[in-house]
């Protein structure tokens, strides 16, 4: 379980990768990844290509982050995720607030 | 030295025997043409002293088939003749002859004229041995290659082709000059490409290509982002290849949808993302040292993320292309490459590679064009194959007390260990889903009792997991019990999960459930579940997840 963070080249782009597994022991370190924002990022993707676990506690951090940011980047997006864990964010209807790609 | 004396005059033999012997040659004689051939099929002869007039077989006859005999080493074959008249001469020429020695003999052009040919027959047998060996490495060489092509093609040969996607362009000796291509497709759908170009030509490049392929494949196996990949790459060449050498690079990834690109550009000539009709929208310069020259902390893995339509391409190409040189030594260059580019609609790399030989003119091989283009297309969805279950019937049960509960992550542990039962692995983010929810419900509310409705507060959803791990350091006297049931014959999986907390009453259960379980995690458990099931005093959860 670990989560990076980088921004791509133009500074537009903020990844936050996930790796294994995403639940609430990540609270401080994913609010972390996003607490401070640089002026020109536009645009947020969270990288689920090697999350193999999520459960709702990810749900809720992923919510709060979209509260926190507002309006403040254009998308937040939650990209690359294993079938099973994508169908737990279209069960819980995260494809109206967030990005899923 | 050896040389053959061909004379059916005893006496001419004899006299040229005792002059040659004389200057330490070593001398074979024959009588006729047909004898001369024996003896140069059975000996090595050196210089042929051939006389033209003999009975069974003259020289002239003689000439030509001793010379066939001789294969690629120069033999001399010197005519001894009386004749005087040109037409001869030409005839003696015609037939193979290299000189004449007129009868009588003068000791002083004979021994020059011999001495003149043994040098000649001295340099052709050494070239000769020179080229053998020359032969030999060659095939070793050829052989070496055949071996390192049949090699390439086998581990390159997991690449399946994308033809809708990706149209490319290498030559089919490309990994002689260093110039690699592979393209495959993660588990989560996107289409990675990697262009790549080794430094120098030869086995040299191509040695760095198996392991960087291995790599490429294995980590888009797993699905690792790109910048991982570049990462692993450049360690393993940096470890790999000497010093002076590298390999530049362009990583990509097109995920499933078709909408996102993401890049590692390093050290090739610039990208186009181009429209259908070869307008250029983005011109994408390499950012970053290829790959195997940086050491790890100096390795940069920033990527070029691109929001990409049906309607794009994308080219990338080798310094190969804008390389090329014509015949006044002008080279192709970006803006003829560009230009090239925006003169037709949908253009293909076989248009690009077709300009680019035209333009350099000679009909020589140019084997260093290599080039690709990806259509920024949707992918089709990934297939999932066949899932096996195990026929065995399984049941793990642990009860965890306040240490443990304390000090563990028993969820996680509990699911790597029913991902080793045949089949379940396929299902092990739903299962780990519905029992983190069912087992972190037991341990908040059921042992900690705290209350959801924090999360609720402004800023609550931090305040909750700091008061849980409050809660949680002090915690003493209690106890949850997870129990799991694989069942093959009804092909599911029984979950169930019981805590020392107080439960509930049985008139609250209802209302209570959704406070427990703050509404979101409860209907997640019941879409992936196919029953979730509390026992009357609230503290025990049975769930039943369908495998089918």
């Amino acid at each position: 379980m670990s989560l990076s963070t980088s921004a791509s080249s133009d500074g537009k782009t903020l990844t936050i990768q996930i790796r294994g597994k995403f639940d609430f022991n990540l609270v401080q370190s994913f609010r972390q990844a996003y607490a401070e924002l640089g002026a020109t990022t536009e645009k947020v993707v969270i990288d689920l290509r090697e999350t193999d676990y999520m459960d709702s506690s990810a749900l809720g951090m992923l919510l709060n982050m979209k509260k926190t940011l507002g309006d403040s980047v254009s998308a937040i997006q939650i990209a690359n995720c294993r079938p099973q864990l994508k169908k737990i964010l279209q069960i819980s209807r995260f494809d109206k607030k967030f990005e899923i790609d | 030295m050896r040389i053959l004396v061909v004379d059916d005059q005893p006496l001419n033999c004899t006299l040229l025997r005792a002059m040659l012997e004389q200057q330490r040659y070593d001398v074979v004689v024959a009588a006729n043409g047909k004898e001369a051939i024996d003896i140069v099929e059975q000996q090595e002869i050196d210089i042929v002293l051939l006389d033209v007039m003999m009975p069974v077989m003259d020289g002239f006859e003689a000439a030509p088939i001793i010379k066939r005999l001789t294969g690629e080493v120069y033999l001399p074959i010197i005519f001894i003749t009386a004749l005087e008249d040109h037409a001869s001469f030409e005839k003696c020429l015609a037939v193979g002859g290299d000189d004449f020695i007129h009868k009588p003999f003068d000791r002083v052009i004979l021994s020059a004229k011999i001495k003149a040919h043994a040098r000649t027959r001295k340099l052709s047998q050494e070239s000769h041995a020179q080229k053998k060996i020359l032969e030999y490495h060659a095939n070793q060489v050829e052989r070496e290659h055949e071996i390192v092509e049949h090699i390439f093609k086998n581990a390159l040969n997991e690449q399946a082709a994308y033809p809708t996607h990706c149209d490319f362009h290498l030559s089919p000796a490309s990994m002689f000059n260093g110039d690699m291509f592979l393209l495959a497709r993660s588990p989560m759908g996107g289409l990675y490409c990697m262009l790549g170009d080794f430094t120098g030509h030869g086995l040299a490049a191509a040695v760095g290509a198996l392991p960087a392929s291995r790599v490429f494949y294995t980590m888009v196996n797993k699905g690792m982002s790109v910048s991982d990949i570049a990462h692993e790459m450049n360690s393993l060449l940096n470890n790999l290849l000497p010093g002076h050498m590298f390999c530049a690079a362009t990583i990509f990834e097109l995920n499933e949808s078709g909408r996102s690109l993401s890049m590692w550009l390093g050290g090739l000539p610039d990208a186009y993302l181009i429209d259908s009709q070869g307008k250029i929208i983005k011109t994408i310069e390499s950012q970053h040292m290829a790959l195997g020259i940086l050491d790890e902390d100096e390795f940069e893995r920033n990527l070029i993320h691109l929001e990409v339509s049906s309607q794009m391409r994308l080219l990338v190409s080798t310094d190969g292309i804008i390389e090329t040189e014509n015949s006044d030594g002008d080279f192709f260059g970006d803006e003829k490459l560009k230009r090239l580019i925006a003169s037709t609609s949908n253009i293909s790399t076989q248009d690009i590679v077709n300009t680019v030989k035209h333009f350099a003119g000679s009909d020589e091989q140019q084997d260093d064009l290599s080039i690709a283009i990806l259509n920024c297309l949707p992918l089709p969805s990934i297939k999932s194959s066949e899932v096996t279950y195990s026929q065995l019937p399984l049941s793990v049960s642990m009860s965890l007390n306040a240490h443990q509960i304390r000090t563990t992550d028993p969820v996680l542990e509990l699911v790597d260990v029913l991902s080793k039962v045949e089949g379940l692995s396929a299902h092990r983010s739903n299962v780990f889903l519905l029992m983190s929810e069912a087992y972190n419900n037991a341990v908040d509310h059921g042992v900690l009792g705290l209350d959801s409705a924090i999360k609720d507060k402004e800023d609550g959803f931090f305040e909750f997991y700091s008061l849980r791990a409050e809660a949680l350091s002090t915690l003493k006297d209690a106890m949850v019990i997870l129990t799991v049931s694989y069942e093959p014959d009804n092909r599911r999986l029984v979950i169930c999960i019981c805590d020392s907390g107080n439960g509930f009453t049985h008139q609250r259960e209802k209302e209570h459930c959704m406070v427990r379980e703050h509404g979101r995690g409860l209907s997640l458990l019941q879409e992936i579940a196919s029953s979730v099931c509390y026992n009357q005093a609230g503290n025990e959860v049975e769930m039943i997840y369908s495998l089918k």
